[in-house]
């Protein structure tokens, strides 16, 4: 989930990386026995005051424990995590992306929870959310921030360009991006993210919809039909006109940019777009559409969780456990997902008025079924940069589609063998 | 006696011996291992590998690619600064009405933190929302947007002039202590003598700042090779690892890819590089010193 405030983590991450070595030599001075480190990713500026606010009452409710928190930026959270884990100065808990844990199971980095979790822990999550974060039938990570991603679309935009409806396929999305564009004065159709974290992501969008996998029996599926058909249509749509100009200069956050000054007419995002809507831009006219269906119906969205593990070598263990109870009781949950525009990942969250009667939330609710989570693989990033590479190759128009495909396919499938 | 003349100067330099092991030799050491082994994500070391992970890096035309690029950012960036300070400093050390304020304009920039200022020049550049575009359709300039980070052709050249003016206050600095040493009645014999200003600049300015202008290329040579927030918070190198330089690959490789073994492989190349380059200097200027 990379919620990132872009101007607030390139600023950190400099700092950091300079800050990492002092920082981990020093905390780890100080932690001894009843202090519970936490190492935390800072979803939005609300991240730091609501684990302030709960490390106090949690040790309120339980003298003896003491709750240390860190507080990193998304971007430069696998990065600490590294630095610390090398110089074997970790906290006891943290949160990661879910899709690293794979690396840090096989190296041996997580414990498993599953001593520790009572059939009544275990029943509060909801099984979608719970099963990315368990392998070789162990549970190693509570997930704790939950989202799937929906297109949002500009309603006053539709009005003007005469379309009543969101798109429900592709092509239909071709043919109002198109009108909306057409209006000119800087507004533009579809807005495509072509730089930075989750690039690859949103081109899966498209290529689930033609029927590909990221992954298909070991192999990588970037060089099948609808992975090509996806590119062309991409491509196609740049070339038109129907998306911004300059995509590979847009990340995500800029995109959003984009959608919440009313410059485009449609773009895939997660939950959290609503909130910041809402705080920045509350005259925007939007409404939540699911992602449009490929030719043959397909239609696929991302999920993504993020999980809270404990390492295998904290000396707290017992405590820290008794922490994660106090953390994944509905008041905490509650006031963490509706902070952050999450999505709920336990079922007394999920019952909600807030998340129950809440429109925008229940369109990705329902998505869910179609969710896919990242494929649980050693080298996932990898496999994400070379993607990236390929797909900004096409978008400026430096490659052919099929052979810029093939090529990143071929180095995809090295990595997958390794 | 013979016997002491041996010893004490190996004596005496142990001290700064034993600091530079400390801070030097101790981490090359340590890089040294990494690279040398086959290391997970989380640096924990697992078999000798020998020179494999450089071999990789060889295999890596990105790696090629940026470390030809390293070389155009340093030497454009250095270049760029030192031919533009030098006027600036020139009309700063001119005495006129407001030269303290100017001087202190001319280093604001230097109290900014770099990744902010290449946060700002970020949105300033923005395609559809930057300053910088608006800018130039306001003055007829440009009649549409240009999508300056969209592509390396652009947004290269604009990460370069970037460079040169973060790098500007500091050799300013630098060559400002030069012509501030430079005593005035050189200049009046000069003009007595009937040279011009292009010929005092040539034969007397230029000659009486020169340690100051080496001294300014050095360490600009070694701060330039090594920065990382310009080109990393304005593209992360890419699109497509179009304008990656030496750091900005090896965090790439590192913390990204977790490949840490062939990250500390990056970083010894960047070392050596390094090395070589102040060997080189050393060797030219006190080669000079010897000779004056």
């Amino acid at each position: 989930m990379h919620v990132k405030k872009l101007r607030k983590n390139t600023f950190f991450s400099l700092k950091g990386v300079m800050l990492a070595g002092i920082g981990s030599l020093a905390l780890s001075a100080g932690a001894n026995a009843g202090t519970v480190r936490v190492t935390v990713a800072e979803y939005s500026a609300k991240t730091g005051p609501y684990f302030e606010q709960v490390a106090k009452d949690f040790e309120a409710a339980n003298p003896g424990i003491k709750i240390q928190f860190e507080v990193v930026p998304w971007d430069n959270l696998l990065q600490k995590l590294t630095t610390d884990i090398s110089a074997n100065a970790n906290a006891d808990l943290s949160i990661i992306g879910t899709r690293w844990l794979v690396d840090f199971v096989e190296q041996g980095i997580a414990e498993p929870l599953d001593s520790y979790l009572t059939p009544e822990v275990k029943g509060r999550f909801i099984e979608t959310f719970l099963t990315p974060s368990v392998m070789n039938g162990k549970t190693y990570g509570l997930p704790i921030a939950a989202s799937a991603r929906a297109m949002y679309y500009n309603k006053d935009l539709f009005q003007k360009a005469g379309i009543s409806e969101p798109p429900k396929t592709w092509a239909e999305l071709e043919a109002n991006a198109k009108k909306i564009t057409a209006l000119g004065n800087g507004v533009y159709g579809f807005g495509l993210q072509g730089k930075e974290v989750e690039t690859d992501v949103y081109f899966y969008y498209g290529m689930w919809s033609f029927g590909g996998d990221i992954v298909k029996d070991g192999k990588s599926g970037l060089d099948s039909k609808a992975a090509i058909e996806a590119a062309s249509l991409y491509k196609r749509l740049i070339d038109e006109g129907a998306t911004q100009p300059g995509v590979t200069s847009y990340a995500r956050e800029d995109v959003q940019n984009l959608f919440k000054q009313g410059k485009v007419g449609m773009m895939m995002t997660a939950p959290f777009l609503a909130n910041q809507i809402r705080d920045e831009a509350p005259n925007l006219k939007y409404g939540v559409a699911p992602i449009p269906k490929g030719p043959s119906g397909d239609q696929g969205t991302y999920g993504v969780t993020d999980s809270v593990i404990m390492f295998q070598n904290s000396k707290n263990k017992a405590e820290a456990f008794k922490f994660l109870d106090f953390l994944f009781q509905p008041k905490q949950r509650i006031k963490f997902t509706v902070n952050e525009g999450f999505l709920p990942v336990t079922k007394a969250e999920a019952e909600d008025k807030y998340f129950a009667e809440n429109a925008d939330l229940k369109v990705f609710t329902s998505l869910l079924p179609i969710a896919r989570f990242a494929p649980v693989i050693a080298g996932w990033e990898e496999v994400a940069d070379v993607t990236t590479s390929a797909l900004q190759r096409i978008y400026l128009g430096n490659g052919q589609i099929e052979p810029t495909l093939k090529d990143a396919a071929s180095k995809a499938n090295a990595i997958l063998k390794k | 006696m013979t016997a002491k003349r041996v010893v004490a100067p190996y004596v005496l330099i142990l001290p700064s011996f034993v600091l530079a092991a400390l801070i030097v030799i101790w981490p090359v050491n340590e890089l040294a291992q990494i690279a040398s082994h086959s290391v997970n994500r989380f640096g924990q070391l697992r078999d000798f590998v020998g020179m494999a992970n450089f071999r990789a890096l060889l295999d890596d035309p990105n790696f090629i690619a940026s470390l030809w690029r390293t070389g155009i950012w340093t030497l454009g960036v250095v270049g760029g600064a030192i031919i533009c300070s030098v006027p600036v400093a020139l009309v700063l050390n001119e005495d006129f009405y407001g030269r303290d304020l100017a001087r202190v304009i001319v280093m604001l920039p230097w109290a900014v933190s770099l990744t902010m200022t290449a946060i700002v020049w970020r949105w300033a550049l923005s395609g559809e929302s930057g300053m910088l575009n608006s800018a130039l359709i306001e003055f007829g300039i440009i009649d549409s947007n240009i999508q300056w980070l969209a592509e390396a052709s652009t947004a290269f050249p604009m990460q370069i002039l970037i460079g040169i003016l973060v790098t500007i206050p500091f050799t300013v600095t630098i060559i400002l202590g030069g012509l501030s040493s430079i005593p005035d009645d050189l200049y009046e014999a000069a003009a007595l003598e009937g040279a011009g200003r292009w010929e005092q600049f040539r034969h007397i300015t230029l000659p009486l700042i020169a340690p100051f202008l080496n001294i300014a290329l050095v360490l600009n040579t070694i701060y330039v090779f090594n920065s990382f927030p310009i080109i990393w918070a304005m593209t992360q190198g890419g699109p497509a690892n179009s304008t990656d330089i030496l750091v900005t690959y090896l965090y790439k490789v590192g913390f990204r890819l977790g490949k840490l073994g062939e990250a500390s492989a990056v970083s010894l190349v960047m070392f050596g590089i390094l090395l070589i380059f102040t060997l080189i200097y050393v060797r030219l200027t006190t080669a000079r010193g010897a000779r004056a």
